[in-house]
C-alpha cells in the first residue's frame, strides 16, 4: 500500500524553455514526492504540455535541472528516461494498422535489445498491463477498429508496460465521454494507491483535476503562479488571476472536495453589455436571505456590479455560502437558531444604509419571522422594497398565518411586486 | 508465436520461391535450355554439391550462357529488387506514409541528372566494371539526398514534412535541368531516356560484385532498427516518450535508405513501383510489424524484380523492354486488385 511520502521523486529547478526565441516556461520550480497525485493547471498555451514534454525527455535544450529519482535527466538516454516516466497522451494515431498486442508491446521498447526479440518477461508484463486496463479480449484486434475509449485503454496499457514509477498524464481523457473520464481517473488513482505510482497530470477539466489531486501546480504566463495543497491554490482570486474567469469555488456537498463552477453572466462580457440598462454602480441593494432563495438574486445583482449585502442567514445556509464565495457582506446567525435581536439589529443597519431592499421567495417560520418584520421596517423607512412573488406566500408560511398577514401589509404599503428575479433590474 | 519465428518462417518460404524462380528464369531466353540442365549447371556452383553433378552431361555452351550471361543479370536484378524494396519499407516507415517510395527525397532526379551529365559530356569509361554513367548517377543521387537532408535539418532535428517538400522541389528542379541539357543535345536524347526508363541489360558479375556487398551491409544494418521504426509509426513525440532516440534513429535510417536507393538507381536506372508496391503487398500479407515486413519485403522485392526482368528480356524476344515498364504495367494492376480486395487495410 501507499508508502510514506517523504522522498522527492521529481524535482524541477529553475527550469526555463523557449521555442525559437519565444519564452514558454520561465524559472519553474517544484517538487513532487513519491506516490503523490499532482495536477498542473493553467490556461491553454501556458506551457503545460511543454512541461510534460520536458520531464519526459521529449524536448531538449532547456535551462535548469530536471531530476527524476535523483537522476539528472539531461544525462540520461531516452531509453532510461522512459523507464522512469511514462506519458499518457491525449490521443495516438499509428500510421500503420498494428494489432492491440503489438501496440502494447511497444511499451517494452526501452527494455528490449536491438538484437533480440521480446522475451517471456515482456509478454507477461504486457499481459498484466492489458489485464489491468481490461483489454485482454481485444489483444488480436486491429487498433484502428477500436472505439476512442478502447484505444485510450490500449495506450494506458502501453504506458503500464513501461513499468515507470512516474506517470505523466497529458489530458488523457479530454476526447472521451464522462463515463471514460471517471473510469480512467479511477484507474489512475488505483495505480497510485496499489502500486504507489506517482501521478502528474494535466487535465482539461479543472474539477477533475482538483477533486482527484493532492497538490496543484498553477501556471500563469509560463511561471508557477502558486503551488501546494488544493485548498491553498484554488481560490476564487487565483482562478480569476490565472484564467481571467469569474468562478465560484465551493465544496461538493457529497465529497466535501473543492469544486469550481463558472459564473455565467452575459453582462460580464463586453460585447453584450449594451443589451442592459446602464449600470448605477453606487446603488446599494440589501437582499433578505434564507434557504437558498436569495442566491440567484445575489448572483445576478453582484454580477451586474451592484453593492449587494444579505441578511439574516443561518450559517450553513446555501445563501451564506453564495455570499461568502462572492465576497459580499452578510449578517449571519448561528446554525439552526432563531434570529437574535442582535442580528436583527445588524440587519436593520444594513437596510438603513441601502437604497433598495429585495425580498426573494424565502420560506418563513418562527425562527426567521423577524426578517419579514425587517422588510416591513424598510417600507416604513421609505426604502424602495422589491418583493419577488414567485411562489405564493401561503405556501411559504410556516407561522400559522402571521407571515401571510405581514407580507400583505408590506405589499399594501408600497412594495414593488415582481414575478422573477430578472424583473428586479427594471426597478433599479 | 514469437516475432522471430514468424519472420524466419516467412523469409524461408520466400527464399524457396526465389530459388525456384531463379532456376526458371535462368532456363528461359533465346537459347533453349531445359530446366533440368539449368538446375544441374547451377548446382555445380554450390560447394559440396558440385561433385554430384556429372560435368559430361552439361553442354559447355549452355554453361557459359547461364553462368556468364543469365546468372549475373538474375543476381543483379534480385539485389536491385532487394535494395528498392528495403529502401521503400524504410521510407514508408519514416514518413509514416504508405505513399513514400525510395525516390521520394530526390534520389531518382539526382541520379538522372548525374547520369545525363555522364552520358553526354564525359567520354572516358569508368573504372573496371562500372560505367562512368553509373558513377555520375551515384554522385547525383547522393548529392541531392545530402542537400535535401540538410535543408530539412533545423537545429539538429529532421522535419519529415520539410524533407518531403524539399525532395519534391529539388526533384522538379533537377528534372528541369536534365531537360534543359537535352535541348542542346537532342541527338543524344534517346540515351538519356533509355537510362531513365531503367534496365539491367548491362549486367555483369563485376557490377554484381560491387553492388551485392554494399546492399547486403546496408540492408542488414538497417534491419536492426525495425522495432524503432514500429514505434516511430506512432509519431516522433510518442516514440520519444516510449524511449526511442528519435532523431538519431531517423538520421541513421534516412542515410541508410538513401544510400541503398542511390546504389540501386546508379546500377539500374530508375525502376519504378517495386519500392512502392512490394512493401504494400507484403504489409497486406504479413502485417505492419517492420521486423517481419522488412526482411519479407526485401526478399519479395528480389522476386518481383527478377520476374519483371525475366519478362522484360523474354516477352518480345529478341527485343528488350525496359524493366520499369514491366513493373508498372504488370505490378500496378496486381496491386490495385489487392488493394480493392483487402478491405482490412484503411490507407
Amino acid at each position: 500500500m501507499k508508502e510514506k511520502k517523504d522522498k522527492n521523486i521529481l524535482s524541477v529547478r529553475n527550469l526555463s524553455f523557449s521555442y525559437n526565441s519565444r519564452k514558454v516556461l520561465e524559472n519553474i520550480n517544484f517538487d513532487v514526492k513519491e506516490g503523490e497525485v499532482v495536477s498542473i493547471l493553467g490556461p491553454n498555451g501556458v506551457g503545460k504540455s511543454t512541461l510534460v514534454n520536458l520531464i519526459s525527455g521529449v524536448l531538449e535544450g532547456y535551462e535548469g535541472v530536471i531530476e527524476i529519482e535523483g537522476k539528472d535527466i539531461r544525462k540520461l538516454s531516452s531509453e532510461d528516461i522512459a523507464k522512469l516516466a511514462g506519458v499518457v497522451p491525449q490521443s495516438t494515431y499509428p500510421a500503420f494498422d498494428f494489432t492491440v498486442h503489438e501496440i502494447v508491446m511497444m511499451g517494452r521498447h526501452t527494455y528490449t535489445s536491438r538484437f533480440k526479440a521480446e522475451g517471456k518477461e515482456d509478454f507477461d508484463i504486457v499481459n498484466e498491463a492489458m489485464e489491468k486496463t481490461k483489454i485482454l479480449q481485444l489483444s488480436k484486434r486491429r487498433f484502428s477498429e477500436l472505439s476512442g475509449g478502447e484505444k485510450q485503454r490500449v495506450i494506458v496499457a502501453q504506458v503500464l508496460a513501461q513499468n515507470s514509477p512516474v506517470l505523466l498524464l497529458d489530458e488523457p481523457t479530454s476526447h472521451l465521454d464522462i463515463n471514460f473520464q471517471i473510469e480512467f481517473m479511477n484507474l489512475f488513482l488505483s495505480l497510485n494507491k496499489n502500486e504507489n505510482k506517482t501521478i502528474i497530470g494535466i487535465f482539461h477539466d479543472i474539477n477533475l483535476a482538483i477533486q482527484n489531486s493532492e497538490k496543484i501546480i498553477l501556471l500563469k504566463e509560463g511561471r508557477v503562479f502558486n503551488s501546494g495543497r488544493v485548498e491553498e491554490v484554488i481560490t476564487r482570486s487565483s482562478i480569476k488571476s490565472v484564467f481571467g474567469s469569474d468562478v465560484f469555488v465551493g465544496r461538493n456537498p457529497v465529497t466535501r472536495k473543492l469544486y469550481v463552477s463558472p459564473i455565467f453572466s452575459p453582462a460580464n462580457s463586453d460585447n453584450m453589455g449594451n443589451l442592459y440598462p446602464p449600470l448605477k454602480k453606487s446603488l446599494k441593494v440589501h437582499v433578505i436571505g434564507g434557504g437558498g432563495a436569495a442566491s440567484p438574486v445575489i448572483n445576478l445583482l453582484h454580477s451586474r456590479g451592484y453593492n449587494v449585502s444579505c441578511g439574516v442567514i443561518n450559517t450553513l445556509d446555501t445563501d451564506i455560502e453564495t455570499a461568502g464565495m462572492l465576497g459580499i457582506p452578510y449578517v449571519a446567525e448561528a446554525p439552526f437558531s432563531p434570529i437574535s435581536l442582535n442580528s436583527q439589529e445588524k440587519n436593520l443597519q444594513f437596510i438603513k444604509s441601502s437604497d433598495v431592499v429585495v425580498l426573494p421567495g424565502v420560506e418563513f417560520g418562527p425562527g426567521n419571522f423577524s426578517n419579514l418584520e425587517s422588510v416591513m421596517e424598510a417600507v416604513r423607512m421609505n426604502k424602495k422594497v422589491i418583493v419577488i412573488d414567485e411562489k405564493e406566500i401561503g405556501l411559504r408560511d410556516h407561522t400559522g398565518g402571521k407571515a401571510v398577514e405581514l407580507y400583505r401589509k408590506v405589499i399594501e404599503n408600497g412594495a414593488v411586486v415582481v414575478k422573477s428575479e430578472d424583473e428586479i433590474l427594471n426597478y433599479l | 508465436m514469437g516475432t522471430g519465428k514468424r519472420t524466419l518462417k516467412c523469409v524461408i518460404l520466400l527464399l524457396a520461391i526465389l530459388i525456384l524462380l531463379v532456376i526458371i528464369a535462368a532456363s528461359v531466353g533465346a537459347a533453349k535450355i531445359s530446366l533440368k540442365e539449368t538446375a544441374l549447371i547451377m548446382l555445380s556452383f554450390v560447394p559440396g554439391f558440385n561433385n554430384l553433378v556429372d560435368s559430361a552431361s552439361i553442354d559447355s555452351q549452355n554453361f557459359v550462357i547461364i553462368s556468364q550471361i543469365r546468372l549475373p543479370r538474375i543476381a543483379l536484378s534480385i539485389f536491385v529488387g532487394i535494395a528498392l524494396a528495403s529502401a521503400g519499407v524504410i521510407f514508408q516507415g519514416l514518413f509514416r506514409n504508405p505513399m513514400a517510395d525510395p525516390y521520394v527525397i530526390g534520389v531518382s532526379a539526382g541520379a538522372a541528372f548525374g547520369a545525363t551529365i555522364g552520358l553526354l559530356f564525359v567520354k572516358n569509361s569508368g573504372p573496371a566494371g562500372i560505367s562512368i554513367t553509373a558513377l555520375f548517377a551515384l554522385c547525383g543521387a547522393l548529392a541531392t539526398t545530402f542537400l535535401v537532408y540538410n535543408i530539412a535539418k533545423i537545429r539538429g532535428k529532421i522535419s519529415v514534412v520539410t524533407l518531403l517538400l524539399a525532395g519534391i522541389a529539388l526533384s522538379a528542379m533537377l528534372s528541369a535541368m536534365t531537360s534543359f541539357i537535352m535541348i542542346f543535345r537532342v541527338h543524344d536524347m534517346a540515351k538519356v531516356v533509355f537510362w531513365v526508363m531503367g534496365g539491367l541489360t548491362s549486367a555483369s558479375w563485376a557490377k554484381f560484385n560491387i553492388l551485392a556487398p554494399v546492399v547486403i551491409i546496408l540492408v542488414v544494418v538497417s534491419g536492426f532498427f525495425m522495432r524503432d521504426l514500429n514505434v516511430l509509426s506512432l509519431g516522433d513525440e510518442r516514440a520519444a516518450q516510449l524511449g526511442v532516440e528519435t532523431e538519431r534513429v531517423k538520421k541513421i535510417l534516412l542515410v541508410m535508405a538513401s544510400l541503398i536507393a542511390a546504389v540501386a538507381v546508379s546500377m539500374s536506372g530508375i525502376i519504378g513501383f517495386v519500392g512502392l508496391i512490394t512493401p504494400h503487398i507484403l504489409r497486406l500479407i504479413v502485417g505492419p510489424d517492420h521486423r517481419i515486413l522488412y526482411p519479407a519485403s526485401a526478399v519479395a522485392g528480389g522476386i518481383v524484380l527478377l520476374v519483371s526482368d525475366t519478362m522484360a528480356r523474354t516477352v518480345l524476344m529478341p527485343r528488350e523492354i525496359p524493366v520499369g515498364i514491366i513493373t508498372s504495367i504488370i505490378g500496378v494492376p496486381f496491386f490495385l486488385y489487392l488493394l480493392v480486395k483487402s478491405k482490412r487495410e484503411a490507407f
